[in-house]
């Protein structure tokens, strides 16, 4: 029986800035409609990580396939499959949040009848007042909401947020957590890298990423049992330090 | 003492590690001493003048040859068939920014020197440029002076009958606002690019374009566009200022002022994506855009120092700045009420220059993009 193609494939990932290695042989795969949290302190290689399966960065050396595609050799075609809202970056600040979801639509190719239909769907998610707002204007809460929906509107099978949530209250963190099981539910694989580690939580499976190495991946539960933990906060650090003997 | 050898040191430090300091503190001195020393300079060279010669006697030979003979001037009394210059000819020579001056030699030149009477050479000189005008002038005369003091030992049988066109009251204001103006526009233009990709780079925005399915050339398209019609509003609105303001005559076509106002704006816009391709700030942007569109435009086009001053490198580096060309023009149109055809060269040469300036950002840019990825 053939398997098919993870959403992702990593194998042996490596970015060097210089004499600098920011990614040293990352290997991992995230399956399809799963959510993946890729935790690990400021550093750590998670944005790097993200931005070489993106296509952003360039691969020193090793492989990454989205949906069995290569990215290196067929990035137009990942490019299609892939959503990205990026950790520095997401709306422009200046545009209202009409503005930039009539931007991001364009760009993406949509034609103006789904740019109108996105619109729609908008005001029924975001206050009609705040839409008209420039987004530097609006809560962080709504702001990373409208972000968001701006990364979906081209309908990719896979997202990848690069820490959506920093800088996010509580609250707007749980309600943003929600909405993300609501993508799984519509089929989507999710990959989301975070430092707060009390988020990994509402991940089905988690990667630890220290100094540019995986120390750790697999269920939350599964590994807080294997490795006799309490908490998320204490798997981290026994991994760290057990990366760190070795 | 400790404490500030200590932060002597660090300075040393920062200085000898920091490419943009060493770059600073060694290179730009050593451009700007090789561009202002080879630039500036008020000596005339070779100052373009038009010969009309109806007389066509061996006193009026005589005459051109004087002219001729002088490292001052480059003489031309033909058009470029081979045929005598006309008055007609001539003019349209002055008006295109070709010649400088005029020299006119009377019909009844070689009867009054048989009579010995004294007759007038008409000189009319292009007094946009107020200083090459006056050292014209003043060159001219002492040619007039020497030749009648070969003549006739000092006698004052030939006399310069002198015409200032374009510019009659000698204001220096009406040579360099409308050259403003070009350098302004240039690197405005320049800026605005070089900024508004610097600024998505530093927010990190450009990472969106990057992954979106743009292509390179639909996103330098795309932000060129607007750009274009801002810069044109900027132009019309500097311009306005020196035609009101200043009280700069506009005698030509605003029409075509505005066709050619067109190519030299996308030549800067595109010279703004090429330096954003290597700025890794907005600061670095603004620095670099400034430096690169205004020294060379400054000391380079024309615009202070009179092209024919230049030493040959510089020379043939005038030929590719962009504000050479619109200098000619603006001045032509604006000062001269030159027409579309009197610039077919220099249209002809920004239409060029846009184009590859286009073609080496996109390329970059692109090639910069893929390196990314």
């Amino acid at each position: 029986m053939s398997h098919p193609a993870p959403a992702i494939a990593v194998r042996d990932l490596r970015k060097d800035f210089g004499v600098f290695q920011a990614v040293r042989g990352v290997s991992f795969d995230v399956a399809r409609g799963e959510i993946v949290g890729f935790l690990g302190p400021n550093g750590a290689g998670k944005t790097t990580t993200i931005k070489m399966i993106t296509g952003l960065l360039k691969i020193t050396s090793g492989t990454v396939r989205v949906d069995g595609l290569d990215n290196r050799t067929q990035l137009v075609q990942v490019k299609r499959k892939l959503g990205y809202m990026s950790q520095k970056f997401s709306l422009y600040p200046l545009l209202t949040a009409r503005e930039n979801i009539e931007f991001f639509g364009g760009i993406s190719g949509l034609s103006p009848r789904e740019r109108a239909r996105h619109q729609a769907r908008m005001e029924e998610l975001v206050p009609a007042a705040v839409l008209r707002q420039k987004v530097q204007d609006i809560p962080p809460g709504l702001r990373q909401k409208v972000a968001m929906f701006v990364c979906l509107m081209p309908d990719p099978g896979i997202v990848l947020l690069d820490e959506p949530t920093s800088g996010v209250d509580p609250e707007a963190r749980r309600v943003f957590w929600n909405d993300i099981y609501g993508l799984k539910k519509l089929g989507k694989t999710l990959l989301v890298s975070t430092h707060n580690l009390d988020e990994a939580e509402y991940c089905d499976r988690i990667l630890i990423i220290h100094n540019g190495e995986l120390v750790a991946a697999g269920a939350p539960d599964e590994l807080l049992r294997q490795r006799r933990k309490a908490s998320i906060e204490e798997l981290f650090k026994d991994a760290i330090e057990e990366h760190g003997q070795d | 003492m400790g404490r500030i050898k200590a932060i002597i040191t660090k300075e040393f430090f920062h200085i000898l590690r920091d490419p943009r300091s060493l770059t600073l503190v060694f290179i730009i001195p050593l451009v700007m001493i090789f561009i202002l020393g080879y630039s500036i300079s008020y000596d005339l060279n070779r100052v373009a003048a038009a010969v009309v010669d109806l007389s066509q006697s061996r006193l009026s030979r005589q005459l051109v040859r004087a002219f001729a003979a002088n490292p001052v001037f480059a003489v031309r009394s033909r058009d470029g068939a081979g045929n005598r210059l006309s008055l007609a000819a001539a003019e349209d020579l002055l008006r295109r920014g070709e010649v400088r001056e005029v020299i006119i030699v009377p019909a009844d030149l070689a009867q009054r020197h048989a009579a010995g009477r004294p007759a007038e050479i008409g000189l009319v000189i292009d007094g946009s440029d107020v200083n090459v005008a006056n050292l014209a002038y003043q060159y001219s005369e002492r040619i007039l002076l020497d030749l009648n003091a070969a003549l006739m030992g000092g006698g004052r049988l030939l006399r310069l009958g002198t015409k200032v066109y374009f510019n009659p009251e000698a204001r220096s204001q009406f040579f360099f606002i409308p050259g403003l103006v070009a350098v302004i526009l240039l690197m405005i233009s320049a800026m605005l690019t070089s900024l508004s990709i610097a600024r998505e780079r530093e927010t990190g925005s450009i990472a969106l374009l990057f992954i979106s399915p743009l292509k390179s050339g639909e996103i330098i398209v795309g932000k060129t566009i607007p750009y274009i019609i801002v810069s044109l509003l900027d132009g019309a609105f500097i311009l306005l200022f020196a035609r009101f303001w200043f009280g700069i005559p506009i005698r030509g076509s605003l029409l075509v002022l505005l066709l050619f106002a067109l190519l030299y704006i996308v030549a800067g816009l595109a010279l703004g994506i090429l330096i954003s391709t290597t700025a890794p700030t907005q600061r670095t942007a603004m620095l670099a855009t400034m430096l690169i569109t205004m020294l060379p435009s400054f000391l380079l086009s024309g615009f202070i120092f009179p092209l024919d001053s230049l030493g040959w490198a510089l020379r043939a580096l005038s030929y590719v700045i962009p504000a050479t060309y619109f200098l000619r023009i603006i001045r032509g149109v604006v000062l001269k009420g030159a027409e579309l055809r009197h610039f077919l060269f220099e249209g002809g040469m920004l239409l060029a220059l846009s184009l590859l300036l286009l073609a080496a950002a996109t390329r970059k840019f692109a090639r910069q993009r893929k390196a990314v990825q």
